[in-house]
């Protein structure tokens, strides 16, 4: 017990002494865990909206579409309410094929006729205003959404003018903009509207496309397949004209609308997994001295490895949890606005599932751990006499780069010197910037592609919200990405120049300026940018191939490489302000201390 | 060379460290003429004051009052970047802790001051060859400082230093992590320097390396007490030993 | 130096100014100082105290010197003894300390300046002994006797130093107190 409270008041003390790198790990790991934790909710999120509709308006197991309304086409239909599964229908009910009209908009629509009262099967759940009555229309809550459209508006339903009196939510149909379902018409996108019976008779005049469509509910909802099997044939013996819609199908046509995020936030979360380890370790290195002597100092009281190894991991371990957890609450927070981009379902978030909490702590603790088990296990090794005097680390010569670094300007040339001291961290600066340029170069390739308006015929007047989706998407784990990228870069620069603060000490007593001692520091970050950077171009590319059908547009070239280009500048603005403050300290102070 | 005669001048040097209760005046007032070619020699218990002092002279701090010039420049007035120009051309800084750049070979760590005085690197692996062979470390400039012993890492320090053939060579407590013979190899360096006539300040607690100087200055409480000229004898030995009878 | 004198004639008979030149070379730097008449003035207090013998022998033309001096038995019991003797001198510093002392008491001087006085003179001399010693090469049997000279300076100089923190805080007023 005493124990356990002496490794949480040394983790407190620590943590109170270097806030900001708790902050880091926290910010990092939260990020990389509520992007991961959503990516991986998205993919069942849509089958629980759905279910949720389904059971909320008494959803159809079984919709069965056949063009016309005449005796033929409904007599098709009705056959099939007779059929011993079936426990209960509504309809056949009478759709339509037209135009609606809305605040300029033209869209699809398919009008459906609706009785007062709705049958047993299909009870659209009413969101706002009430449920159809003679001379108004309720609109789908998807396509309202997509019109911008409330109860009291009026909309243009085929010419006829006619007021909004409620907006409704249904399992019956597709998400929008899928409400043709039917076998024949468009085909197009389109939207979905409910008009009284009575009140559809003056499009019958109009000559209008009609399809009669029924709703069936079934004994078992799991069977719909092999009912659909053993009675197509008696229904529509040419099988041409009947089109058949399970509930199953519905599912995965909704889920159509998350198809372009799911990979997108699940790669960003590995990308912002990569820059959170970096970060991390980064900073697990930039303390690993101060570390070794700290460990030095405990095994000189007596502390045993086990503890030692407990109170060093105890801080990035706890730190990890916190921030999965805080990752989590965000995923769960985020996750509604996320999941039901149309509104066409009725919106509830499920929350993580067990097996994504798992995934997502797991990762958490192995940022952690892998990034601070290294430093942990060399300062557990060294010897603590050693660890006390703090000479554990002997340099290596690179004699090429030095070389090199001779023949160029004094900032390059304290640079490059600097990179010779830690290549590993140049390279992980790089691959930081080649994280963050291909998100992104994804980004810019995604909003490059031409996306199809749900309006009339293509129109953009109504967004494409499956492609507005995936670019919101991707503008979030950008955004992040961008974020963790600037944090690490900070973190990298003022490491490195802690790290070589007695080198450009000595620097400066050589007569180096304090600009050329921070424009080395800079140069340091900038000469790894560059590469990182234009590797990101082929790395964002590949992925949208990865992941886009068919033919692709491509932005201009000029646009990705100033993107690229564009890291330098930001760069060295990031790495001016830590540099400088580290070429001011005195120089003299330095050198004392490092001669004690 | 300037219109004081001396490549060092300080009038009225004052420097404080601390505020309020800490407040401690490492340097107290302190007038100093240096003249060429000479070797000072600053002594005083530790805590003194006689490093910052150096420090003050090189520009590495500035004072808190008073003035230092260095071959009739004011430096107290001049800029960071400034000083810096001066630290290239007209100092050169020895450290009891030889403060070598650990992943820099001998060479190349002797090459570095060249190099930001904006030379060539042929000029600047030319000068450190020269200096390493003067030394006696001609088989040694590829060795990296942990591989070269205290009194080796101390002498490429001083060919660092002298790189740039300063004005004045400022040592801080040079012999101070070095064992008799590495003392006695800095020392010998240090006559062949001043025999060049190089100008030198060394400050010391060793009396042996003191007494090497042409001029002793003590300091106590950041104050001068004492200013011995030591050269300038016969040179003669009588009296050292008796061996009279 | 009688002991010193004896001691290197232990070897073989030499002629005066071959021991000379052994002494010279063993002391070094510090040996220049000594002058011929040291050793023959030396030699002939040992002749008569019959302890070396010196015998004339008929020497090259180019050598004034025909004297060739030897050990006598008694010479070498001397040397013998001379070996194993531990004695070693004393440190004489009870004189200036009295200087100290006296001066404070009598008010006729400031101790701490009689200390910096003496202290510059033992700069001057160490700083002497240190060139000297530079310019030998390492590991010379001369040097060695150069280091001894310098680390003595350097404890006394100590010492001065421990005098004058002692008397700069007595003043005048103490008085052996």
């Amino acid at each position: 017990m005493g124990r356990t409270l002496l490794i949480f008041r040394l983790v407190l003390a620590d943590v109170r002494r270097h806030p900001a790198q708790a902050v880091m790990l926290l910010v990092s790991i939260t990020a990389a865990t509520a992007m991961l934790s959503l990516g991986m909710s998205l993919h069942g999120a849509t089958e629980t909206l759905y279910r949720q509709t389904r059971a909320a308006t008494a959803g159809p197991d079984f919709v069965a579409f056949s063009p016309g309304s005449d005796r033929t086409a409904t007599s098709a239909l009705t056959s099939l309410e007779h059929a011993p599964e079936v426990v209960a229908h509504s309809g056949p009910y009478r759709q339509f094929s037209t135009t609606l009209t809305a605040r300029g908009a033209t869209a699809n629509v398919v009008v459906q006729g609706a009785g007062a009262t709705p049958g047993p099967v299909d009870r659209p759940l009413v969101t706002s205003g009430s449920w159809v009555r003679p001379g108004g229309v309720v609109v789908e809550r998807g396509f309202a959404n997509a019109l911008g459209v409330h109860v009291g508006d009026h909309v243009t339903v085929a010419g006829r003018s006619l007021p909004i009196v409620g907006i409704a939510v249904t399992a019956a149909y597709t998400v929008y903009p899928w409400a043709e379902m039917g076998a024949e018409g468009p085909g197009d996108n389109s939207g979905l509207v409910w008009l009284n019976e009575p009140d559809t008779r003056a499009l019958v005049s109009a000559n209008l496309s009609v399809t009669s469509a029924i709703y069936l509910k079934l004994r078992d909802p799991a069977a719909t397949q092999a009912f659909l099997d053993s009675h197509r044939a008696s229904v529509d013996p040419n099988q041409t004209t009947t089109h058949f819609v399970t509930w199953q199908f519905m599912v995965v046509q909704d889920s159509v609308m998350l198809k372009d995020s799911q990979p997108i936030l699940v790669i960003g979360s590995w990308l912002l997994c990569f820059l959170a380890i970096a970060g991390v370790a980064t900073l697990a290195a930039g303390r690993a001295a101060k570390q070794t002597r700290r460990v030095g100092l405990l095994k000189a009281v007596g502390a045993t490895p086990g503890f030692i190894a407990a109170v060093l991991l105890a801080e990035y371990l706890t730190l990890a949890l916190l921030a999965d957890a805080l990752g989590l609450t965000a995923a769960r927070l985020a996750e509604p606005a996320l999941i039901n981009p149309t509104a066409s379902l009725i919106t509830a978030a499920a929350g993580p599932t067990g097996t994504t909490i798992a995934v997502t702590t797991i990762i958490a603790l192995a940022v952690a751990a892998l990034t601070t088990l290294g430093p942990t296990v060399r300062a557990l090794r060294t010897e603590t006499v050693a660890a006390l005097a703090d000479t554990a680390h002997q340099p290596q010569h690179r004699a090429h780069l030095t070389r090199i670094s001779a023949m160029l300007p004094a900032p390059l040339l304290l640079g490059l010197r600097l990179i010779a001291r830690r290549p590993g961290r140049a390279i992980l600066h790089a691959c930081n910037m080649t994280a963050t340029l291909t998100a992104i170069i994804a980004l810019l390739m995604l909003n490059a592609q031409p996306a199809r308006g749900y309006g009339l015929g293509g129109s953009s007047s109504l967004t494409n919200l499956k492609v507005d989706q995936g670019r919101h998407m991707m503008l979030a784990v950008t955004a992040a990405l961008i974020i963790l990228a600037v944090i690490n870069t900070i973190t990298i620069t003022w490491t490195t120049a802690q790290e070589a603060r007695p080198t450009m000490a000595i620097a400066r007593t050589l007569g180096a300026t304090p600009g050329q001692i921070t424009a080395g520091l800079s140069v340091a970050q900038l000469l790894p940018t560059l590469p990182g950077a234009l590797a990101g171009i082929p790395m964002g590319i590949t992925l949208c191939l990865i992941f886009s059908a068919g033919d692709v547009t491509w932005p201009p070239a000029w646009l990705l490489f100033t993107a690229a280009l564009a890291a330098l500048p930001a760069t060295a603005a990031l790495t001016a302000v830590p540099a400088r403050i580290a070429a001011r300290k005195s120089v003299a102070q330095t050198l004392s201390a490092e001669a004690t | 060379m300037n219109e004081f005669g001396g490549v060092v001048r300080v009038r009225g040097l004052f420097k404080e460290h601390g505020q309020g209760q800490g407040l401690v005046r490492a340097v107290d007032g302190v007038d100093l003429e240096v003249p060429a070619g000479q070797m000072l020699a600053v002594m005083g218990p530790s805590g003194c004051g006689k490093s910052t002092l150096l420090h003050l002279l090189g520009g590495l701090e500035r004072p808190s009052d008073g003035q230092v010039w260095l071959a009739g420049q004011r430096i107290d007035t001049v800029n960071e970047r400034g000083l810096a120009r001066l630290r290239r051309r007209s100092v050169g800084f020895v450290f009891q802790a030889f403060h070598l750049i650990e992943e820099l070979s001998a060479a190349e760590n002797v090459e570095l001051p060249v190099l930001l005085a904006g030379r060539s690197a042929r000029a600047a692996r030319r000068r450190a060859a020269f200096l390493l062979e003067r030394f006696g470390l001609a088989d040694r400039t590829r060795h990296l400082p942990w591989q070269l012993s205290g009194g080796q890492r101390q002498r490429v320090a001083i060919a660092r230093a002298m790189a740039n053939e300063p004005l004045v060579l400022l040592a801080d407590e040079p012999t101070g992590n070095l064992d008799t013979a590495a003392t006695l190899d800095v020392l010998r360096i240090f006559a062949d320097l001043r025999a060049a006539g190089q100008t030198l300040v060394v400050v010391t607690h060793d009396e042996r390396v003191a007494a090497t100087a042409d001029r002793l200055v003590t300091m106590r409480d950041g104050m001068f007490v004492d200013d011995t000229q030591l050269a300038g004898r016969t040179g003669r030995l009588d009296g050292l030993i008796g061996l009279e009878d | 130096m009688q002991d010193a004198v004896l001691a290197m004639l232990a070897k073989e008979p030499s002629h005066g100014y071959q021991l000379r030149a052994r002494l010279r070379r063993v002391l070094g730097p510090l040996g220049e100082s000594m002058n011929a008449g040291q050793v023959y003035v030396t030699l002939a207090r040992l002749e008569r105290a019959g302890l070396v013998v010196c015998e004339r022998v008929d020497g090259l033309p180019d050598r004034p010197d025909r004297k060739v001096y030897a050990l006598t038995s008694a010479g070498q019991q001397r040397v013998a003894a001379w070996l194993t003797e531990v004695g070693w001198p004393k440190p004489d510093l009870a004189e200036f300390h009295l200087k100290l002392a006296a001066a404070a008491a009598a008010r006729l001087a400031d101790p701490v300046e009689l200390v910096d006085a003496q202290r510059r003179e033992l700069l001057r001399r160490l700083g002497e002994a240190q060139r000297a010693l530079l310019a030998e090469p390492d590991g010379s049997t001369a040097g060695l006797l150069l280091e001894g000279v310098a680390l003595r300076l350097q404890a006394d100089l100590r010492w001065l130093e421990a005098c004058e923190r002692v008397w700069s805080r007595a003043g005048y007023e103490s008085e052996g107190g």
